[in-house]
């Protein structure tokens, strides 16, 4: 068997506490391209949704859209329109997620895309037992804060808040986008 | 330093799933290949969809049923260290989970769980002995991540990461600063993760829905509720190692995990309160 590995307790970069992390992923002109690869131009078409609308969408997606404007742009190839880019927002367990999504002409998911995760921890080596657990050296050094790579290990979300965005979404495709 | 690092981040396997990079050359096309194969695993071997191989299998009534390589490697795996553990891993307990309300039931008598020698396999085949519920949620997630890591791998990438849902691998020069999150959301940094793997589990009666790696104890002894987390060289084995370690006593764990090829990850402030 190979040798078993350990993780390497070395401090963090950054001691101090960190409220709130966020991972940028991709800029919305990145998301573009990744779910378009063969649009030569994206123009923007917000939307803005009467009562109407968003109570026909809650009706037919079982999900309440919550703002009136809805950012999406026209995905194009010369003059043939490939399908819809939306961005959208849904709360995570405190913190908003930012994500994409393509919906192509017919109705079908492309791809989703996370933009922006993110999250709520912070460092907390405030005992003096965990702080021996690791060597000091590197708290002299002169760390970037971004030199970490921060991820989260147990307990974490279920996407289930971006699915059912994403339903809500085809939803207003349906209702808005395809007969516009 | 440079750190020439690209990572994407998308819902899949009921979470989300992180692939990161660094120092590749076709960064965005190594990550597509990796989610790619995520996905095709999870669809292979999802409970929840009844349309995946592994439901296939359970809803056979003994006969041979065919499935693909990966399946069965899994398989392979599960049945392995159950023996292995004298079942302390047990991959039968689906039929526990659907009375728990924790998985759907896709109709069907099955029972609670059963072990290992309920599961024959053959080279491409695979039957069922008697009416269980195999369930690969907390092995398959791991097994998947290796594969997309091999997939990386083969894309010429040398570092880089893949954290589904808190399970995470680390391979090559990439370290990740770990933080792992217990019942309340509160986060702990534990180390950084290097060349490895690390999967969590827990073992709370009431998870709320958005937690993972729920374990369930197939004796009458209800299991106190703590995260576990193990390391090991490999996604699969990090995985299912929290489960045998759920059923170990504290003062076991450290030395009957060695033995299997993981380590637990013990926190100092559990040790305190012990």
């Amino acid at each position: 068997m190979r040798p078993i590995p350990a993780l390497v307790l070395i401090a963090p970069a950054a001691s101090i506490a960190m409220p709130c992390f966020a991972a940028e992923y991709l800029s919305i002109p990145q998301a573009q391209t990744a779910l378009f690869k063969e649009a030569d131009k994206f123009v923007e078409a917000t939307i803005t949704l009467t009562d109407a609308q968003r109570d026909a969408i809650k009706k037919l997606s079982g999900q309440r859209q919550r703002e009136k404007t809805q950012k999406v742009w026209r995905a194009m190839r010369g003059t043939e329109l490939l399908g819809w880019f939306i961005v959208d927002e849904v709360v995570g367990k405190h913190e908003f997620i930012t994500y994409a999504t393509g919906i192509s002409v017919d109705g079908h998911v492309r791809g989703i895309e996370v933009l922006v995760y993110r999250e709520t921890y912070g460092y907390q080596i405030a005992d003096a037992q965990w702080r021996d657990k690791f060597h000091n050296k590197t708290l002299n050094d002169a760390f970037k804060l971004d030199e970490d790579i921060p991820n989260i290990t147990g307990a974490t979300l279920s996407c289930r808040n971006v699915t059912n965005g994403v339903k809500r979404l085809l939803a207003l495709h349906k209702l808005v986008l395809a007969i516009g | 330093m440079s750190r020439d690092l690209q990572r994407r981040m998308r819902p899949l396997l009921g979470t989300f799933v992180e692939v990161g990079v660094q120092f590749a050359d076709d960064a965005a096309c190594a990550i597509e290949a990796a989610f790619h194969e995520i996905e095709a695993i999870h669809s292979l071997m999802s409970f929840q969809d009844p349309a995946s191989e592994l439901s296939r299998l359970n809803r056979s009534s003994g006969e041979w049923i065919n499935l693909s390589h990966a399946t069965l490697r899994v398989l392979r795996l599960a049945t392995a260290l159950g023996k292995k553990t004298n079942e302390r891993f047990n991959c039968t307990v689906g039929g526990a989970l659907i009375e728990k309300g924790l998985l759907p039931t896709h109709g069907g008598n099955f029972i609670a769980w059963g072990s290992s020698s309920d599961i024959q396999l053959a080279t491409s085949h695979a039957r069922l002995h008697r009416p269980v519920r195999v369930v690969l949620d907390g092995i398959a997630k791991g097994f998947a991540i290796d594969m997309a890591v091999r997939v990386l791998r083969r894309h010429g990438v040398r570092s880089g990461w893949i954290n589904a849902g808190g399970d995470a691998r680390a391979f090559g020069e990439t370290q990740l600063a770990l933080h792992r999150r217990d019942e309340c959301g509160n986060t702990r940094f534990v180390g950084y993760l290097r060349n490895a793997a690390i999967a969590t589990s827990n073992t709370f009666a009431n998870s709320a829905h958005d937690t993972f790696g729920q374990i369930v104890s197939t004796n009458a002894k209800e299991l106190r509720p703590e995260v576990i987390s193990v390391v090991s060289s490999s996604a699969w084995r990090a995985d299912a190692l929290t489960k045998v370690a759920a059923s170990l006593r504290r003062d076991d764990r450290e030395r009957v995990l060695l033995s299997l090829g993981g380590r637990w990850v013990d926190a100092v402030s559990e040790k305190r309160a012990a």
